[in-house]
């Protein structure tokens, strides 16, 4: 048996590498994916004070720090036992659409869109934002803009880009000040052309991947996210929710603070990133999928008017079913960046948000404290126990990409088996292989609860572990 | 205009060179010289330097022999590796192919091979103020 091993997964961010074992016929028997990154955090916030989670667990990451500054605060109102005002809360929800908008932009404009404008196989040194920047100038500035204006409201509202402090335990530090306000509300009609535009560009392309989408982990699975109990898109509020693949939901209006009746974590031995399933199906069959596809997928509607006409089209891929195929994640990614500003929107005009009162204070009134949100990847829990005196005992992390690492894994061996040839392996091969991961948008820092140097070596070793070939792909 | 990016992480001790360097340049007050602290650098950091004819980039950069050694670290950035940061050199590619734009950059480091904590605050401070010399008595 030989295998090859793609180290590390390049356009993702973090550490990660996959290996494709092959049988004696030289076809695919397995492949995985191998997260090398170890963090820790779980454990070196035990002994702190509950007070000062969100800043320690905003630091998981560089690239969603608000997603876990949200969770975390959510976690500690629990523990406060406080309920936030509704202009702390929606001073939150812009923060975390804003957030969802940037990171979505990120992976459409400058991770994923090379891949779209000139295919999967075209040579590499032609598949990358450089060659895009030549041929597509103005898809680039788009995404720039797109990203500028959701790490402006960011840095506007939270008081930094990366690393907010303007979301805190029992609601928002500051009020939005009116000239905040109008500067956002300027930009929407510009960024809603540059987000539909990068639609209608995605949906003008597609029929060029008809192979892609019948094989980047398009298999049935279970999805999950969190919803309202109309069944609205939410991100921030709501219950968990459960649908299997025929679109019947299997459990609903779970509070996330019973996640742990229904979620797993399994563990691995060859990655540092744990394998999240649905307990009542056992590991591995309770497999499921969280994000964007996830979220588009269990919601009925998103609310706002220009989202919900793309989310009709979207449903209809599948004739109103659940979409099964991951490569329709960049779909349902670019259906919410449309979504997230038309969001912000509604919310900025909301004359609650703009109330003078955005924080309700407390002190410890309980040991145990959860928080969810849906972050750009998925849902994402934080559960913390203290003791009276807020010393922090106990942390869970469960994080959206750890969601999805069943679901990759099998995508992963889905496309290894599509596409690599033994005889032949070819460049385009072996980017398909890193573009099923991409559609998920990992963010392995976060997983595994670093970010590194990116080179692009597959090594192939034979059954007693030996290489036998190296392929350089930087 | 002059525009002078540090940037790194304060948690990270020496990692935090760029930033601590620009904290200390803020207070000189320097006319025509814009200053931008950033954790790490994104895409869209190129919209604020726009106006720039001149970059300096400044960075700690890993090196295990010359620990502390001030230098120009061109020939160890690569503007083709991307994931969600990137490198000083494919800033000004956007720039120049984006909104062609043709500042002149420089790129001072640090090397360090301690990002995690200061080895030594004297030396350290003293790279510090050699930057900050260097710069603001430039103008």
């Amino acid at each position: 048996m030989k295998t090859i091993v793609i180290d590390p997964v390049t356009r993702i961010e973090g550490h990660a590498k996959i290996t494709i074992s092959l049988n004696e016929d030289g076809k695919v028997d397995d492949a995985k994916i191998h997260v090398t990154q170890y963090r820790g955090f779980e454990k070196f916030c035990e002994g702190r004070m509950y007070s000062e989670m969100p800043a320690l667990t905003a630091r998981t990451c560089g690239i969603c720090p608000v997603s876990h500054v949200i969770a975390s605060t959510k976690a500690i109102d629990e523990i406060l036992a406080v309920t936030p005002p509704q202009a702390g809360v929606n001073i939150r929800k812009i923060i975390n659409l804003a957030q969802i908008l940037q990171s979505h932009t990120l992976n459409f404009f400058h991770l994923s869109s090379p891949d779209f404008i000139y295919g999967f196989d075209a040579p590499k040194e032609d598949r990358n934002i450089f060659k895009m920047m030549q041929t597509h100038p103005q898809m680039a500035r788009d995404g720039i803009n797109l990203r500028a204006f959701g790490q402006k409201i960011i840095e506007e509202l939270g008081g930094k880009r990366i690393h907010p402090t303007g979301v805190v335990p029992g609601g928002a530090a500051h009020k939005i000040e009116l000239s905040q306000k109008e500067i956002i509300l300027a930009q929407i009609p510009d960024m809603l052309k540059i987000a539909q535009g990068a639609l209608e560009f995605f949906k003008t392309n597609l029929h060029k991947f008809q192979k892609e989408i019948d094989s980047f982990a398009a298999f049935p699975s279970l999805f999950m996210a969190l919803t309202n109990k109309d069944k609205t898109l939410e991100h921030y509020d709501g219950t968990l929710c459960f649908m299997d693949s025929d679109g019947n939901i299997i459990k609903d209006a779970i509070e996330p603070r019973d996640y742990k009746e229904f979620i797993g974590e399994a563990v691995e031995e060859d990655s540092y990133l744990k394998s999240p399933y649905y307990k009542p199906l056992g590991y591995p069959q309770g497999m499921y999928r969280v994000g964007p596809l996830a979220r588009l997928n269990i919601a009925s509607t998103c609310g706002t008017p220009l989202a919900d006409e793309e989310l009709k089209k979207f449903k209809a891929l599948n004739g109103g079913k659940p979409v099964l195929n991951s490569f329709y994640y960049h779909y349902a990614r670019l259906i919410e960046i449309i979504y997230t500003i038309e969001k912000i929107e509604e919310l900025l005009n909301d004359e609650e948000t703009m109330r003078e009162n955005v924080k309700a204070t407390s002190s410890v009134s309980k040991t145990k404290g959860v928080g969810c949100s849906e972050a750009p990847r998925g849902t994402l829990f934080h559960e913390y126990h203290v003791t009276k005196d807020g010393v922090i005992t106990g942390v869970n992390l469960i994080i959206a990409t750890g969601n999805n690492n069943l679901a990759m894994n099998a995508g992963v061996k889905q496309v290894a088996q599509a596409f690599v040839d033994s005889k032949n392996i070819t460049d385009g091969a072996l980017n398909r292989v890193e573009a099923v991961i991409r559609c998920f948008d990992p963010c392995l820092s976060c997983s595994t609860h670093a970010l590194g140097i990116v080179s692009s070596k597959i090594e192939i070793v034979d059954h007693n572990k030996k290489i036998v070939k190296v392929i350089d792909r930087s | 205009m002059r525009v002078v990016v540090g940037y790194g992480n304060e948690l990270r001790g020496e990692d935090a060179f760029g930033v601590d360097v620009i904290k200390e340049l803020e207070k000189f007050h320097l006319k025509n010289t814009k200053l931008i602290s950033a954790f790490q650098l994104t895409p869209e950091i190129v919209l604020e330097l726009l106006e720039a004819d001149e970059i300096i980039f400044i960075d700690a950069c890993n090196n295990e022999k010359n620990h502390y050694a001030l230098a120009c670290s061109l020939s160890v950035q690569s503007r083709f590796n991307l994931s969600h940061h990137i490198s000083p050199k494919t800033i000004v590619y956007m720039l120049e192919s984006l909104y062609e734009k043709h500042p002149n950059f420089f790129i001072y480091s640090m090397m360090t091979k301690s990002f995690d904590n200061i080895k030594n605050e004297n030396i350290y401070k003293m790279r510090i103020e050699q930057i900050v010399h260097h710069i603001s008595s430039a103008q």
